[in-house]
């Protein structure tokens, strides 16, 4: 008996996870190119739930509301890259992490005084009747999540194995400077990687919201395990996120069973601290070489 | 010199006096309590400063250090029944411990992980905080006691007097600190921990501290917010906090007192602000013009980029037109600190201070403080006796990167007095070799003997301390230091005092020491009168030369040149010659890496040559250029050369 319970908790944990992999993929986007992460992230993420959920109400379709959705995130994500990023990286300083924190407060302001402080359901046409696999219930709305995470990111890798403006991008991760020389602009590249981080926070927010429902607090509790789950895999690997994610929701999962809901994050927040302090470019991260 | 000590002096004395008789002027409850929120958020945001201004990283911990401070101040009153000064110097030593074991794990990391790492700890405390009920109750909150103060109850008004005294001794405590070496070592850090180390000056020790210190100063506030509101909630010390207490130190000003003092004057009227419609509106329209004035004139004189003219306008503007739109401004709170924020951080990054300490210099006419004469040569760096004995012993050393053997198998000998070139193609391993042994990485193999001891291996700081000085091909000069600053962070031998004597200001004897013989190795790289400027504001050349200086301060015995004439025009290549011929005079052991051979036949006595990671030939200069391996290096065989 205990034990299916535990491997329900861990089951339905991994599938939260993923999500938080997702929007940890989100960081390695841009951190590639750019070395830049944005810090309101989870503002992204709540904030695309919100608008998608307008959709809905206007009487959008589930199925037209997602690219709909996904377009206010690029757009929300060229917004950062522009207002908050841009200027920094041209002065080679760190005044980025403070104007997207800046960015994303206005964001999570404007989202409580738009849509209100309470939580509020989403509606989707998945089940979430539940399905018995060897004892573990599983329904069809965590499956989609899943799949959605894994569709997005397949697709985004195949994007940049495969076109042009992929490999463009994969140039300017791997060496800015020479890329530049080749004549692909950085700048438009870094464009690029905000605007496919966008994108695929607002997935995360489509894919989750079902699940948790929509509210402002989303984004903080969202962005916490998603920059846990970055740090601890490294900024550097897809598969490494990926991992993370499915190990970290599963312990967040059980520690909020065995310890209380209260202390949910606190797995996470001590991992990311204590990966930092021992492996500051991830379990899954290339160790860098200091250059003079 | 007196003028500005008088008005300098005067300033910070008349305010501290003004502070200190407006409540026996006005009666009134309300305006004290702002008051003593304005001193203990004065306390906070020097604290803060200290790690965002000095250190230079985005610290996103220091709303929890003050709850934490708090916490620890309200519990031991009622756990412990401490008194008023030690349950404040319980709420300081919380600050100093928890900021300690949190600078442990951050102390490699930089930027981006140094904000993750304080953040999540921010989060984790306020788990805890939330969690941990039986001790702080929970998110009911924790009533707290005002404890007695040698034997007194304390009212509002002593409450404020003993808040604002603590203000003025942690701003002199503060002063002394950060106007000594330890505040140029934090600048230093910020600018380049790579030369910070390779000074000898230690990035990590000095990250620690200044990380520890500054949580303190958050803790000691939070300990007299505790006594101040009587009643703590975890949720008072969240996020929304930390962005307030960053808009007070980014729009007050980093790196100033004064800044912090006008940061938190701000944040405490911050709720007047927003509740009274009015004062809104007047000062959401002078923002505005602010930012408009601003933005034409640096577009006019073109000293500003375009985005950091129009972002700021647009900011603010959105502040007048949303501020006419919406029923409640105290709803959107936290958007029109954003906006705020925003404003400051792209158009203003000096914040107020930055931009007001420039116009009252030039008002009031203040010179900088008179420098010392400088000190002889002789006293900063005596002769040395050279017997021309083994210096520095490279035994068999190796680096490999992966595959790549940068380094493989070097063996050679410096002997004491010389002036060593090393030279090679590009490639060959010259500045690995030099990084190993300057301590930047280890050696895979290989032993390395100065004077017969084993050299510490893989830490600049050890190697530096064990008395090798270098230069850097990649200049890594601290570029918002003076060029006098960055020489004299490096200065050996010369600070004595400790962190206690420092704080109390007993440490300008040395000071001045320091200034003079600072000056004495500016004179001798010809950079005597730019003593004043930034390093970053240096032409090049003289850039090269300060970092020469500035690796003098170390008084090595060994001292690495590493491409010094790299992109230097002629005349001062010539200069270059003469200074490191001065060098040589003064009996210190040069090694010299160097692509320019009219150099290294002028200045050499011995020249190793590598190739592929190993050392190809030895001689003097002449010996080597006729050497046919060597030809070969340079210039492929003649095999190669004549298909």
């Amino acid at each position: 008996m205990d034990s299916i319970i535990i491997a329900q908790m861990a089951v339905s944990g991994a599938l939260m996870g993923l999500v938080y992999a997702l929007i940890a993929y989100g960081f390695q986007l841009t951190y590639s190119t750019s070395k830049s992460i944005n810090f309101g992230q989870g503002e992204l993420v709540m904030l695309s739930a919100f608008f998608s959920l307008t959709l809905l109400n206007w009487g959008v379709p589930y199925w037209l509301m997602v690219p709909g959705g996904l377009l206010f995130g690029v757009l929300l994500g060229l917004v950062v890259e522009r207002a908050g990023v841009r200027l920094a990286l041209e002065q080679k300083s760190e005044g980025w992490i403070l104007l997207t924190i800046i960015i994303g407060l206005l964001g999570f302001s404007a989202a409580e005084n738009i849509w209100g402080r309470d939580d509020r359901p989403f509606p989707t046409p998945i089940s979430s009747d539940a399905l018995q696999v060897f004892g573990v219930s599983i329904t069809p709305l965590e499956i989609s999540v899943a799949l959605g995470v894994f569709t997005v990111m397949g697709l985004i890798e195949l994007f940049k194995r495969k076109t042009l403006l992929g490999k463009a991008f994969e140039a300017v991760s791997a060496d800015r400077d020479a890329a530049e020389l080749m004549g692909i602009s950085a700048t438009r590249t870094i464009m690029l990687s905000y605007g496919l981080s966008g994108l695929v926070a607002a997935m995360a927010g489509i894919l989750i919201s079902p699940i948790t429902t929509v509210g402002p607090t989303m984004a903080s509790a969202l962005i916490l395990k998603a920059f846990s789950v970055a740090v601890v895999a490294g900024l550097d690997s897809g598969f490494g996120v990926v991992v993370i994610g499915i190990f970290l929701g599963a312990l967040e999962s059980l520690t909020s069973y065995y310890l209380g809901s209260g202390w949910r994050e606190a797995p996470g927040l001590i991992l990311l601290i204590l990966a930092l302090a021992v492996r500051p470019n991830g379990v899954f991260g290339k160790a860098s070489i200091r250059k003079v | 010199m007196l003028k500005r000590l008088l008005l300098i002096r005067g300033a910070e004395l008349i305010a501290l006096m003004l502070l200190a008789i407006i409540p026996l002027a006005v009666n009134n409850s309300y305006a004290l309590g702002l008051l003593t929120l304005l001193a203990i958020y004065g306390i906070l945001l020097i604290g803060l400063d200290v790690t965002v201004g000095y250190l230079g990283q985005v610290n996103l911990a220091h709303a929890a250090f003050l709850g934490l401070g708090a916490y620890a101040a309200g519990l031991s009153v009622s756990l412990l029944g401490f008194g008023m000064l030690s349950a404040l110097a319980t709420s300081l030593v919380a600050g100093l411990i928890f900021g300690g074991l949190l600078a442990f794990p951050a102390l490699r990391l930089e930027g981006p992980q140094f904000a993750l790492a304080t953040l999540s700890f921010s989060a984790l405390s306020t788990t805890v905080l939330n969690e941990w009920e039986v001790l702080t109750g929970g998110a009911q909150g924790l009533q707290v006691s005002r404890p007695i103060f040698f034997g007194h109850t304390v009212n509002a008004q002593g409450f404020y007097w003993l808040c604002l005294i603590l203000l003025a001794l942690v701003w002199m405590a503060m002063r002394n600190l950060l106007s000594s070496q330890w505040g140029r070592a934090f600048e230093a850090l910020r600018d380049s921990p790579i030369a910070t180390d390779a000074m000898g000056v230690g990035t990590y020790r000095h990250k620690v501290a200044g990380f520890a210190l500054g949580s303190a100063l958050g803790g000691l506030a939070g300990g007299l917010y505790a006594f101040n509101f009587q009643y703590l909630q975890p949720q008072s010390f969240v996020y929304e906090l930390m962005v307030i207490l960053l808009l007070g130190v980014v729009l007050g000003g980093r790196k100033s007192l004064w800044g912090a003092f006008f940061g938190a004057s701000l944040i405490a009227l911050l709720p007047n602000l927003l509740s009274n419609r009015l004062l809104f509106e007047v000062i959401s329209a002078l923002g505005l013009l602010v930012a408009l004035a601003a933005g034409v004139r640096g577009l006019m004189k073109k000293t500003t980029r375009p985005f950091q003219a129009i972002a700021p306008i647009i900011a603010m503007g959105l502040l007048v037109v949303g501020g006419m739109l919406v029923a409640n401004t105290e709803d959107w709170r936290k958007a029109i600190f954003a906006l705020m924020l925003f404003s400051v951080v792209v158009g203003l990054p000096d914040g107020l201070m930055g931009f007001a300490a420039r116009f009252l210099t030039r008002l009031f006419r203040i010179d900088p403080p008179a420098l010392p004469p400088p000190a002889l040569l002789d006293a900063v760096l005596p002769a040395r006796h050279t017997d021309g004995k083994p210096l520095l012993d490279l035994q068999d050393l190796k680096r490999y990167f992966g595959g790549v053997k940068a380094v493989d198998g070097i063996s050679m000998t410096i002997s004491s007095g010389q002036v060593h070139g090393l030279i090679g193609p590009n490639g060959s391993g010259k500045s690995t070799a030099v990084n190993v042994i300057s301590g930047l990485y280890a050696p895979t193999a290989g032993e390395m003997l100065l004077q017969g001891k084993p050299l510490p291996k893989g830490s600049l700081f050890k190697v530096a301390r064990f008395g090798i000085a270098r230069t850097f091909q990649n200049l890594q000069l601290f570029g918002e230091l003076s060029a006098l600053d960055n020489v004299m962070v490096a200065m050996k031998g010369v600070y004595r005092s400790t962190l206690p004597l420092v704080l109390l200001g007993f440490a300008r004897g040395e000071e001045k020491r320091a200034q003079a013989e600072a000056l004495a190795l500016l004179e001798l790289v010809g950079l005597k009168r730019q003593a004043r400027v930034r390093a970053r504001d240096l032409t090049y050349g003289a850039q090269r030369f300060l970092e020469i200086a500035r690796a003098l301060a170390r008084k090595p015995e060994l001292l690495i040149l590493d491409e010094p004439a790299a992109g230097l025009a002629h005349p001062d290549v010539s200069n270059l010659l003469e200074i490191i011929r001065r060098i040589h005079q003064r009996g210190i052991t040069i090694i010299l890496i160097e692509h320019h051979m009219d150099v290294v036949s002028e200045l050499c006595d011995v020249v190793t040559v590598l190739d592929g990671g190993k050392v190809i030939a030895k001689g003097t200069p002449d010996e080597v250029k006729r050497d046919p391996k060597v030809i070969e290096a340079y210039l492929g065989t003649a095999a190669g050369s004549a298909a």
